[in-house]
């Protein structure tokens, strides 16, 4: 008999199709959407970043952390010295600003990786308030008065955004596309083996530590992506808005109620959590007690969130990572 | 004279730190998870003790006989409600649970006593200073750091000497084997959060006497917390309390060379420990 090994199902060509649809029509926005949807987009493109970065480091790689507004933070301010004082091109200076978060990340993780799993998470936490502190008594990012992006003047409203959706679209591009590549690979059952179990998948030749390492550089680069895309929009930069501790809380609100070890969980959660902050964000802090209070709910009684619920009665993946196994032939006998 | 003037300042700092940092060390030791509501409850229990001092007058003594044993009473509420459901190999759902709970608890302190930063009168205590030689050292922080070695004497001969202590000891060496001789978890493990959580009645006394609390202020306490248990070495109440001494000194010092730099100082020594001696000062090398 012969087989072959099939991936792809139809929800899966149809998301593909949606997804690659989408993607047109954020780089297509400045021709026929207002500044406002523009400017929400990009934010809730950022969202998903996060999110999804949060995501592969917690669902994937066991790796919960509670500090990744560590590498917003960095990137975005890398991204406004580039730009604001070296004088390089803004939209080149988001690209070459993932530099730091990248550097960064691999003495970060050489540190923390000695503190067993709930240390790690507030070990990642003392790294971002490190780095807010040291933003804050740095003179060459203009301390804790913060910087605005002066030089983006030069551009008009209509070319900054032609280059914000271009960046949106990328942004989604390589963290959500990248991630779910990242998945269909030999890497991803790697990973899926060690989101299972991380004491199995090393029994089966999985180099766990290598992978988490990998991992958390990774979703450091996402992050920070995310971070100079989104201070590029919002044209300034202060220690407590670039290090802010928000950036954690969203992702974790987002993948837990989507849906945790999932694509799809993220997309979900993110429109949610777009949503809620709109329409409930003007109640401030009884809106965040009713978020704190979900997170916990879903961490006690609700661990798949929304997408798992949502798989239980129908199989359409829209990122579909399973391999089924198909027999093409039969033999004669 | 002024370094040893810091020094000194850092030791007594260190005496509160050290009273936050028992009882995490004592939650993990037994647990294996990490409460991110500790600092929160911190202050939590400050504002309930401000706001019973100023409805009833009780002074600072009366206040802290009240909150210690509310912290335990909420401890003991915190394990049976939400603790006792996440506790596990798998450290996601314990710290995404209190993780959500300090949002939600830090938002509605808010609500209920607003953003204001306020403080407990001690009745001229703040003031009175002894002459130490040519130092001059605040009578409260002495009192403070007093009560931080006694707490962490005391803690540490429950768990060496006492029948509560032994099936602690042998839950957080392994649980399963503790149930089997007759251990039952669940009442070691609402024991030990009631503790942990009661030790914070003194901590949120203190703090409220010697500078101010504020609803957002949580999380620095949790993090001195943190530092102080790992720079002191995992598993030892006395490794947690030298390593308060240890980050209060950094700070103090810190704060010396320049106000900016203090916290600062005490996260680099914490990172420098990690780098340098990731087992902490105290404990040996397993």
């Amino acid at each position: 008999m012969s087989y072959r090994v099939e991936r792809m199902t139809l929800s899966g060509r149809v998301a593909i199709l949606a997804g690659a649809l989408a993607l047109g029509a954020i780089v297509s926005m400045p021709w026929w959407a207002s500044q406002g949807l523009i400017r929400d987009v990009i934010t809730l493109a950022c969202f998903i970043a996060v999110a999804q970065m949060w995501n592969m480091l917690a669902g994937y790689g066991g790796l919960v952390s509670v500090g990744q507004q560590a590498f917003v933070g960095v990137a975005a301010y890398a991204m406004f010295v580039m730009a604001q004082s070296w004088g390089i091109n803004p939209f080149i200076a988001v690209g070459l600003s993932l530099i730091a978060p990248a550097l960064l990340a691999v003495p970060i993780y050489l540190l923390l990786h000695r503190l067993e799993g709930p240390y790690f998470a507030i070990g990642t936490w003392v790294v971002a308030e490190a780095l807010r502190l040291v933003a804050t008594n740095m003179p060459m990012v203009n301390g804790g008065a913060g910087m605005s992006l002066r030089v983006m003047t030069q551009f008009s409203a209509h070319e900054r955004a032609i280059a914000g959706s271009f960046l949106a679209a990328l942004l989604l591009l390589v963290t959500v596309g990248g991630s779910y590549l990242l998945l269909r690979s030999r890497y991803g059952l790697a990973l899926t083996a060690m989101r299972d179990n991380p004491v199995a998948a090393r029994s089966q030749g999985v180099d766990v530590q290598r992978l988490r390492f990998l991992i958390f550089v990774a979703a450091a680069i996402g992050t920070g992506f995310a971070g100079a895309v989104y201070f590029m929009v919002q044209l300034r930069i202060t220690p407590p808005s670039a290090f802010d501790m928000n950036w954690a809380n969203l992702a974790i609100f987002i993948v837990m109620v989507g849906g945790i070890g999932s694509i799809e969980g993220v997309l979900i959660g993110a429109v949610i959590y777009f949503f809620a902050d709109r329409w409930f964000g003007e109640y401030g802090a009884s809106y965040l007690i009713v978020l704190g209070l979900l997170t916990l709910m879903t961490a006690l009684f609700f661990r798949e969130g929304l997408w798992g619920l949502w798989r239980r009665t129908f199989d359409a993946p829209w990122f579909p990572t399973r391999r089924t196994l198909i027999q093409v032939e039969r033999d004669v006998p | 004279m002024h370094w040893i003037e810091g020094i000194v300042q850092g030791v007594l700092l260190g005496g509160l730190y050290a009273q936050y940092a028992l009882g995490m060390a004592l939650m993990f030791g037994v647990m294996k998870i990490v409460n991110v509501t500790h600092g929160d409850l911190v202050i939590l229990l400050a504002l309930i003790g401000i706001s019973l001092a100023d409805f009833t007058g009780i002074g600072p003594w009366g206040v802290l006989t009240t909150l210690v044993p509310v912290g335990a009473a909420i401890g003991w509420l915190l394990q049976r409600a939400v603790l006792n459901r996440v506790v596990g190999n798998d450290p996601l759902p314990s710290l995404i649970a209190t993780f959500g709970l300090s949002i939600a608890l830090q938002n509605a302190m808010l609500v209920v006593w607003s953003a204001d930063t306020r403080s407990l009168s001690g009745g001229g205590l703040q003031q009175a200073s002894i002459e130490i030689g040519p130092l001059f050292v605040g009578v409260l922080p002495v009192i403070v750091l007093i009560c931080a070695t006694v707490l962490t004497g005391g803690l540490d001969a429950v768990l060496r000497f006492t029948r509560y202590g032994r099936s602690l000891r042998a839950a957080s060496a392994d649980v399963e084997a503790a149930a089997m001789v007759g251990v039952n978890p669940k009442a070691v493990y609402a024991a030990a959060t009631a503790i942990a959580v009661g030790i914070l009645g003194f901590a949120a006394t203190f703090q409220a006497m010697r500078s101010t609390v504020a609803p957002a202020d949580g999380p620095f306490q949790l993090i001195y917390a943190f530092e102080a248990v790992i720079i002191g070495g995992l598993g030892s109440v006395w490794g947690a309390f030298t390593g308060a001494m240890i980050l209060g000194i950094s700070q103090a010092i810190g704060f010396r060379i320049n106000p900016g730099f203090g916290i600062l100082a005490g996260h680099i020594v914490f990172l420098a420990v990690l780098a340098i001696r990731p087992q902490g000062i105290f404990q040996r090398k397993s």
